[in-house]
């Protein structure tokens, strides 16, 4: 397996309110073409961070290390080389560009399409997004669709030009637990379609271990632990790591009602 | 006599022109020192629920009897008195706080506007009520909006339970928390259960917490109820297509491979 992008001793330091808060501790961490990687961790452990670094979202001054792509050949430019999907479909959607520009735009800008060209891209990829009549979504804007459609067009949108990478920062979050299936379902299957690597940053070690073949644990901007998913399930090095294992209420958890004598 | 009963609810909404039915026709009731769980998808109604409950806005039709009184005819001050004894607690604590006050002033307003304490014994009962939820004295005089959002949603559950009620709304009052801390909420939730005999109308999305937590549960979709029964055999053998579906849909973390891992 070759190696995508690999990062080395990467700290990111934001200021705020004055002082300076470290957002990431001397990661090093090598994600391998073609694998699904899962970044999981609470608040405040720099999963987010990571994943705008990656993107070079962030200002070059706040981040120090390095980020090397040799998958790529060359320096990644957001949008051509990685797609990004973010929690909020709503703020990351135009809310007065249809549907079906905003995502030719993404093929014209990065692909050389033509409008016409880049329109037809982007219906196929309403099809394969599976919206609902796409002929008409072309020309509706985001407010006439539900959150897991949006999220939907989002995804269409990162895609377009065809990434390498695609980063999903708890795009499923916000969604319920229904639409939220669809959404991983979707996400497995187009990264399996064009052989996208994909990072997947959640909260929820459970949905992670249920998308990824690795997973990255994260704590106050450290990397905790990292290996493959069935290593870190079933058998983790790191109390942090077991305390998030047993942390989850799965539907066969021992009802906490029991516990507390407090069932009749 | 239940604490509380809903008969028939129902609420619409216009949007754009056309009628939604957010709530259709919905009864249930919450035995004393009980919990009930609303669970659906997202549109289901749960939370337009809670808001009947709580009256924050009114049904188009139905009842609500809540301590053996008509709680829909309730206005003004007799309605004000009747509040003290339902209580909420929302996702969002932040949201849910003047973003000025300081913790002790969140937790003072119950007690003042309630008449609860005088205002001599307020700063005692505010040292008691933040010992109650596991949170240092010395915390009432910082900002709400410097503590972290598990130290908030334990003040957010101090204020509900300032006023001794005997029903608490929890909207998704656990969803957004870290899972470290979601525990500990949980644990904390119950013993209040149980020392004080408070029921419990705990509305979430996540089958997992509600199957550990609730008594009862009921499915809705569409504003409708799907499915009721036992929280545990609800969620263990689903009848609704919305169970099967909201069941399906629910993460599996299958810790079993640590056996087989080389």
């Amino acid at each position: 397996m070759t190696v995508l992008a690999s990062i080395g001793e990467l700290t990111v330091t934001y200021r705020r309110d004055g002082g300076e808060v470290t957002a990431l501790r001397s990661v090093s961490l090598d994600i391998m073409a073609g694998e699904r990687l899962a970044i999981i961790g609470e608040s405040g452990s720099g999963k987010s961070t990571l994943a705008l670094a990656i993107a070079e979202l962030l200002p070059s001054s706040s981040a120090d290390g390095r980020i090397e792509w040799p998958g790529l050949g060359r320096t990644p430019l957001l949008g051509r080389d990685i797609g990004f999907v973010f929690q909020d479909p709503s703020a990351s959607l135009d809310p007065v560009m249809t549907i079906g520009k905003q995502i030719a735009e993404v093929a014209r800008a990065h692909l050389g399409l033509t409008w016409s060209q880049a329109y037809a891209k982007a219906r196929t990829l309403l099809e394969r997004i599976r919206l609902p009549d796409p002929d008409s979504a072309l020309q509706a804007f985001p407010h006439q669709l539900s959150g897991g459609q949006k999220q939907r067009v989002a995804i269409a949108a990162a895609i377009a030009a065809g990434p390498k990478l695609l980063i999903a920062d708890e795009a499923t979050s916000a969604l319920d637990t229904i639409v939220q299936a669809e959404i991983v379902a979707l996400i497995r299957r187009l990264v399996a379609e064009d052989g996208m690597t994909l990072l997947f940053i959640s909260h929820d070690i459970a949905l992670a271990a249920e998308l990824a073949e690795r997973i990255a644990v994260f704590r106050h901007g450290r990397l905790v632990e990292l290996g493959p998913t069935a290593r870190i399930v079933g058998a983790p090095t790191q109390a942090y790591t077991r305390m998030l294992l047993d942390a989850h209420i799965g539907l066969d958890a021992a009802p906490l009602l029991d516990r507390a004598g407090l069932r009749s | 006599m239940s604490l509380l009963a809903a008969s028939n609810l129902t609420k619409r909404y216009r949007r754009g022109g056309k009628t939604v039915i957010a709530v259709d026709d919905v009864s249930f009731h919450i035995e004393p020192g009980e919990t009930l769980a609303l669970a659906g998808p997202s549109g289901s109604g749960k939370s337009t629920i809670a808001r009947l409950a709580l009256r924050l806005i009114e049904p188009d039709a139905g009842r609500i009897e809540f301590e053996g009184g008509d709680f829909l005819a309730l206005r003004g001050a007799t309605l004000r008195a009747r509040r003290a004894r339902l209580q909420m607690v929302f996702q969002d604590p932040l949201a849910a706080f003047n973003p000025r006050a300081t913790v002790a002033r969140a937790l003072d307003d119950p007690l003042r506007i309630h008449g609860i304490a005088s205002r001599g014994e307020r700063p005692r009962r505010i040292a008691e009520l933040l010992e109650r939820v596991g949170l240092p004295a010395d915390l009432a005089s910082r900002a709400v909006h410097e503590i972290s959002g598990g130290q908030r949603q334990r003040v957010a559950i101090a204020r509900a339970i300032a006023t001794k009620p005997s029903l608490i709304v929890l909207d998704e009052a656990v969803s957004a928390l870290d899972v470290s801390v979601r525990g500990q909420i949980l644990e904390l939730l119950l013993d209040l259960q149980r020392e004080q005999k408070i029921a419990y109308l705990f509305i979430s999305h996540d089958l997992g917490v509600v199957r550990a937590v609730a008594h009862r549960i009921i499915l809705l979709d569409a504003g409708r109820i799907a499915e009721s029964g036992e929280a545990r055999a609800v969620v263990d053998a689903p009848r609704s297509a919305i169970g099967k579906a909201l069941v399906a849909a629910a993460p599996r973390l299958d810790r079993s491979i640590r056996h087989n891992a080389p």
